[in-house]
């Protein structure tokens, strides 16, 4: 089946394609997030604002954890917190650390070589300014 | 005003829109949301209405919910309703989305066609086939009334066997097809 990336007219929107660039990599971080032990959403969302820019809107992640635990990546369990609520606490499963495995090994060699690529974009930018 | 209430409304719009889940889940999904409104508030000190204002309107926030579902339940189904539904859903996304929900019709009204034909050639024996004329195709499917000689109908009744086969044939593919692109889109978020 053939499959169209974009239309002429988005490459001149690079907001827009930087958001969906975002959008997509949503997902593997949020699998990053909870690597090193459970977490809960709001945690999730401070963690990955303090080590990336890439929450847009702290409504789209509790979707996309509610995916991956569809998919079997993510368990949960609510957690009673000093607060006086519970607490919803995300962990990975073995699938879902297998799944973040493969897709830090792909992601890695996709983006190095990518970078690789655009270095003479950049150093020609650096020339004009 | 009572502090609870943007945050009450809020919940029970999105309660609302969270329909096609079942109860156990929209619940699960108010509880949650209903924690992080209110640890996000005491943690930043931020007004309910701001932290509401981060998460987006409540309306697309179920959307999102609604959105996985339909195509997590489409990817494993084989109804051509559900599927075309869950396309339809892609399209309104995306060009990549247009293009698998226009293969999902072109295939589904191509194998149907075809099975369709077959079912008819016991019917109108006469008006169904295909025809061709020194070797050059002149028309295929059920035709009244039927090309004029001296196009003639080579199949004969071999026609529903192979309508029949080819039809299912394409019908399954276009499953497969559609099936393997909700979840690659699954994947790739930016069709979502």
């Amino acid at each position: 089946m053939a499959k169209v990336r974009a239309l002429p007219a988005e490459d001149d929107q690079p907001d827009r394609w930087e958001a969906q660039l975002r959008k997509g990599a949503l997902e593997m971080a949020a699998l990053a997030s909870l690597w090193q032990g459970r977490l809960y959403g709001l945690e999730i969302i401070r963690y990955l604002e303090d080590r990336s820019r890439l929450v847009l809107s702290e409504g789209t992640i509790y979707p996309i954890l509610n995916r991956l635990k569809a998919e079997g990546l993510l368990a949960s369990e609510w957690v009673e917190s000093v607060a006086g609520h519970p607490r919803k606490y995300y962990s990975l499963t073995v699938a879902g650390r297998r799944r973040l495995r493969l897709m830090a090994e792909a992601w890695t060699s996709f983006s190095s070589g990518l970078s690789r690529l655009l270095e003479p974009v950049l150093e020609k930018q650096e020339k004009l300014q | 005003m009572n502090p609870e209430m943007p945050i009450e409304s809020y919940l029970t719009t999105l309660r609302l829109h969270l329909g096609p889940l079942t109860l156990a889940e929209r619940e699960e999904i108010v509880r949650e949301i209903a924690a992080h409104v209110r640890d996000s508030a005491e943690e930043s000190g931020a007004s309910v209405e701001s932290v509401l204002a981060r998460l987006g309107p409540a309306e697309e926030l179920a959307a999102q919910y609604r959105d996985g579902l339909l195509i997590r339940q489409a990817s494993r189904s084989f109804s051509p309703l559900v599927l075309l539904r869950a396309t339809l859903r892609l399209a309104t996304k995306g060009i990549s989305g247009i293009v698998v929900f226009s293969c999902g019709v072109f295939g589904y009204s191509m194998g149907g066609g075809l099975v369709l034909t077959a079912l008819l050639k016991p019917i109108f024996p006469a008006n169904t086939g295909v025809w061709f004329n020194d070797e050059q195709l002149v028309s295929s499917g059920v035709l009244f009334p039927a090309p004029a000689p001296p196009a003639h109908e080579i199949l004969g009744m071999w026609y529903i066997p192979l309508a029949l086969t080819a039809g299912s044939l394409l019908l399954l593919l276009t499953t497969f097809a559609i099936r393997r692109s909700l979840r690659v889109s699954q994947r790739l978020q930016s069709l979502l």
